[in-house]
């Protein structure tokens, strides 16, 4: 076990190593010769431990039990977050390691909640970086790995379950590394679009390259301190706007698309009510904040933009929604709850689980009405998927627990009531922005370290669905017993 | 015409009954020695004791010069392959097989729909088998055309509009009590009765007959006609679809009929198709059933329990129903289950029953259709077996009539002579002249022309195949 974890941390960190080159080239590009240095060391180091196990021992990786997967799959998570926020902490913008490692988790989860107020006096290659570290934690370093390295191939259909979200865990093809490619590629694809669209909009390149993998991993760094909003372009806000909705749907529906399977699309209960929630809450703040600003279309997109940031969980800003109507606020809190899609990039509860709970409770007031019925729940139009609301319903036991353990946490340490809770949510669900004190436009710089290691861990827990690290935690607490 | 018979069931010996009263000849095959000898003594044709899928015996049997071979034993494969051997052989012999695992006729069914160029011209269909019946899919078909007819009993379509609907006559109607050929004076009646069922037995009516309430009569009429129809013989109300019906048993028959009615097989073009879509439940007593329902058929609501359980029956409101129909594989339990239902106060009740014998008996007991499984599937094979020019052959009055759609035929008789003067043997009667030679549908009279080519309807007595013989040649 103790060789297949190091085995599989070493190759995983080899490859996030690797993907030091690209900030490293934008280092290069702009001559900021002490960040290249904070990049270069540690890919140098992680290429050398990665050669070194490889040369230790060939051959396939073989994952053996299922609770492995689970281990491996919170260990990689953790160690490629720590290795994450070397460089950060090496370049000397952060005032200690946990503000570096808090930034990197919140980079790595996607949650793009940050501590540092002026990001625009960070090096190029450093934001690069951040919004990078959303880039490969969206889609799943994992993922990437087993579609890449073929050592990882055997047993990585396990590892890359335990990384994805949602209840349900489709197969795209036959073998795993097949469905992480195509889901890799498209992910590559719609980064490229929304890079060149971007681009075309108005932004320079590094601008519209940090952006779009900042959108499509749905995570919420941005280049300037007042996130989009400093580039007052609508133009901007739409493209953003389209994408951050794009990348909250399960990309296997995209797979679906290239292969023309329209009906499945159609049949897709999480989409139908992915579409219904992100309509409903656009068309519910359009009407309530329209009083407050000049022009419908103004409002439209000032309220599109902000709830398709909420619910793709990305926390771009536009607008401070602090400002608004508290009607309007509430839209945008239960937003909080709900997420994105399963199998997208966005985090949260999923509409998925919400869309199983509603059905159930249709069946169950049906059931009321006739005590004879016969009932079934289906998703997707497949019928016989009564016993995934259990598990639904036990995952938003544990999802709340989680919630409300973090809120206390933040309650001790100082936050109000409203700031801790919705903090709470917004880690665990890696949204990034919260209510009250820690706002759209604040930041999370001034908290206790210990708070922030704790966001640590509720933003991992959030991003790998509460049980990876629920078992990944009992696991070592059994070990230690035993030994 | 020569015909061989696989499998000596009650299905084969009906259907030979049958065939050799049309004069077929006809050769029996069963594998079991004692039914070969019981039947042998029955009827006036050759049984053969041996396997049926075996070339050998079928040649034996003269499958050389037969026009048709019919399947119809117990195993579907038996029946199946055994058409699949003769048509390897002999491709220009009809053949028919009854097959009843559902399975095996989608199957078929989607070879036929997906690759029709495969299968059409002089390429064999699947199996070779021309027409495959499936019992399940023929009563199923017969019970949706009990209830798109406002399961006023039960319908016989014969095209352009036109049907003979089988209706009771009530107490409170005009027509108790006028002998026919006085009612074209009843207001509103302008309808041809083709035949009457009174306590006595089942009539072709003359001039002279009068009606009394309690005689089912079958009436002529264009389908936009059938309400009129049951409100002058004062037959209770005609719904027209667009009401609650509810399917007790969720087996076999039960789920085709659910996905007949769901696919819209039996809308008719004419009224829109969301006023005649009957809100479906099904009733079973087994829950794995339900559950495959359920998860099947998402329009329908399901039910686990007994439909005769009173509390069931209260909680859910199956007494409120439009149409029950009990088509569940317990034939006995399905009589109960109708009469019941109809006692409790469902509009219409149709029992699916075994034999034609325990149909009539579902009538006496207040069932409003009953439809016999095996009378049903002999029906549909012989329609298939009555030469080129019948198109159709439908039973009515449980098997005392038949009602029979077929051409003119070039070299018959009766071309060129008015009706009066063709002399339609007794038992046998015109009814309609369907498609004429100016291409006109109508009611003959006895000055009409048979022509050459033209469709007429006869209706005989069963087994009484002269008159068709004389005009289909």
């Amino acid at each position: 076990m103790v060789n297949v974890l190091v085995r599989s941390l070493s190759t995983v960190m080899g490859l996030v190593g690797t993907s030091f080159l690209l900030p490293v080239f934008v280092a290069y590009w702009y001559g900021e010769w002490r960040a290249l240095t904070a990049f270069v060391v540690p890919m140098a180091a992680s290429w050398l431990l990665a050669g070194f196990f490889w040369l230790r021992r060939r051959g396939k990786l073989r994952v053996g039990g299922v609770e492995n997967a689970f281990v491996i799959v919170g260990s990689v998570w953790i160690v490629v977050s720590l290795f994450g926020a070397i460089p950060l902490y090496a370049c000397g913008a952060f005032s200690g390691f946990i503000d570096a490692l808090f930034e990197s988790v919140s980079g790595f989860t996607t949650t793009g909640a940050s501590v540092l107020s002026d990001v625009e006096s960070l090096p190029h290659c450093i934001n690069f970086w951040r919004c990078q570290t959303h880039w490969l934690g969206g889609m799943g370093v994992i993922a990437l790995a087993v579609a890449l390295i073929p050592i990882l191939g055997v047993g990585g259909y396990r590892l890359v379950q335990a990384e994805t979200s949602g209840p349900e865990k489709g197969k795209l093809t036959a073998r795993i590394s097949d469905t992480a490619k195509i889901l890799w590629t498209i992910y590559v694809v719609l980064t490229l679009i929304q890079t060149c669209l971007l681009h075309f909009a108005g932004m320079g390149w590094f601008d519209a390259v940090c952006h779009a993998f900042s959108t499509l991993g749905t995570g919420g760094f941005s280049t300037r301190n007042a996130s989009l909003a400093s580039f007052a372009n609508p133009a901007v806000e739409w493209i953003c706007t389209a994408f951050m909705l794009l990348a909250s749907v399960n990309f296997g529906l995209y797979y679906l698309l290239v292969l023309g399977k329209w009906s499945e699309i159609r049949d897709n209960t999480e989409l139908r009510g992915f579409v219904l929630v992100v309509l409903a809450a656009i068309g519910g703040a359009t009407v309530l904040e329209a009083s407050s600003w000049a022009t419908v279309s103004d409002t439209a997109r000032a309220v599109a933009f902000q709830v398709a940031s909420v619910i793709s969980t990305t926390g771009f800003m536009s607008q401070d929604y602090l400002t608004w109507k508290p009607a309007s606020q509430l839209i945008v809190l239960s937003l909080f709850l709900i997420g994105g899609c399963s199998g997208s990039t966005a985090g949260g509860i999923k509409v998925i689980r919400w869309s199983v709970l509603s059905k159930q409770l249709r069946n169950d007031i049906l059931r009321l009405l006739h005590p004879h019925g016969v009932f079934t729940l289906r998703i997707n139009g497949i019928p016989g998927k009564g016993e995934v609301s259990s598990f639904v319903a036990s995952f938003i036991f544990v999802y709340f627990a989680l919630v409300f353990v973090t809120a206390f946490i933040g309650a001790c340490s100082g936050l109000d009531l409203f700031t801790a809770f919705t903090a709470s949510l917004s880690m665990v669900g890696n949204v990034g922005p919260a209510f009250g004190s820690l706002g759209p436009t604040a930041n999370y710089g001034g908290l206790s370290p210990a708070l922030k290691l704790w966001y640590c861990f509720a933003m991992l827990a959030g991003r790998l669905e509460v049980y990876t690290l629920l078992i990944l935690v009992g696991s070592s607490l059994r070990r230690k017993n035993d030994a | 015409m020569r015909t061989i018979v696989i499998g000596a069931g009650f299905t084969g010996v009906q259907l030979a009954r049958k065939l050799l009263a049309n004069h077929h000849r006809v050769v029996l095959i069963d594998s079991d020695a004692e039914r070969v000898r019981d039947v042998g003594s029955q009827l006036d044709c050759a049984v053969v004791h041996s396997q049926g899928n075996s070339l050998e015996v079928l040649e034996k049997a003269g499958i050389a010069s037969a026009d048709a071979l019919v399947a119809v034993a117990q195993s579907d494969e038996v029946n199946m392959i055994a058409c699949s051997l003769a048509d390897a052989v002999y491709p220009k012999v009809l053949k028919i097989a009854r097959v009843r695992n559902h399975v095996y006729c989608n199957d078929v069914d989607h070879a036929a729909r997906n690759y029709a160029e495969a299968f059409s011209g002089t390429r064999r269909p699947p199996f070779g088998i021309d027409r495959l019946i499936n019992p399940d899919f023929e009563v199923a078909a017969a019970i949706s055309r009990a209830i798109v007819h406002g399961a006023v009993g039960g319908v016989v379509e014969l095209g352009q509009g036109y049907g003979i609907v089988t209706v009771t006559l009530g107490a409170k109607s005009p027509l108790n009590g006028t002998p026919l050929w006085r009612l074209s004076s009843v207001p509103g009646w302008h309808f041809l009765v083709a035949h009457v069922e009174t306590a006595a037995g089942a009539v072709l009516p003359g001039g002279e007959t009068v009606l009394s309430p309690g005689d089912r009569l079958g009436v002529l009429a264009k389908e936009d006609e059938l309400s009129a129809v049951a409100a002058l013989c004062d037959a209770g109300p005609f719904s027209t679809g667009n009401g609650r019906m509810a399917i007790v048993g969720a087996g076999s028959v039960g789920s085709v009929l659910v996905a007949q009615h769901l696919a819209g097989a039996w809308a008719d073009e004419r009224i829109p198709k969301a006023a005649r879509r009957f809100e479906v439940a099904v009733v079973d007593e087994s829950v794995s059933r339900c559950r495959a329902m359920v998860e099947r058929f998402r329009e329908v609501r399901v039910f686990c329990g007994d439909a005769t359980d009173e509390t069931l029956v209260r909680e859910e409101g199956l007494d409120h129903f439009d149409v029950v129909v009990a088509a569940s594989e317990n034939y006995e339990r399905n009589l109960v289950t109708a009469a019941y239902l109809k006692s409790a106060g469902v509009k219409k009740a149709i029992a699916l029953t075994a034999t034609s014998s325990v149909a009539r008996m579902a009538m006496r007991l207040g069932v409003d259709v009953a439809v016999p499984l095996r009378g049903t599937v002999v029906d549909s094979i012989m329609s298939h077996l009555r030469g080129h020019n019948v198109k159709s052959v439908h039973t009515v009055c449980n098997g005392a009539f038949e009602i029979v759609e077929c051409q003119v035929a070039k070299g018959s008789k009766s071309v060129g002579k008015a009706l009066r003067d063709v002399g339609l043997p007794a038992g046998a009667g015109l009814v309609l002249l369907l498609h004429g030679a100016d291409g006109v549908s109508c009611v003959p009279r006895g000055d009409t022309v048979m022509a050459e080519g033209s469709t007429v309807v006869l209706i005989v007595a069963a087994g009484n195949n002269d008159a068709v013989r004389m005009v289909a040649g």
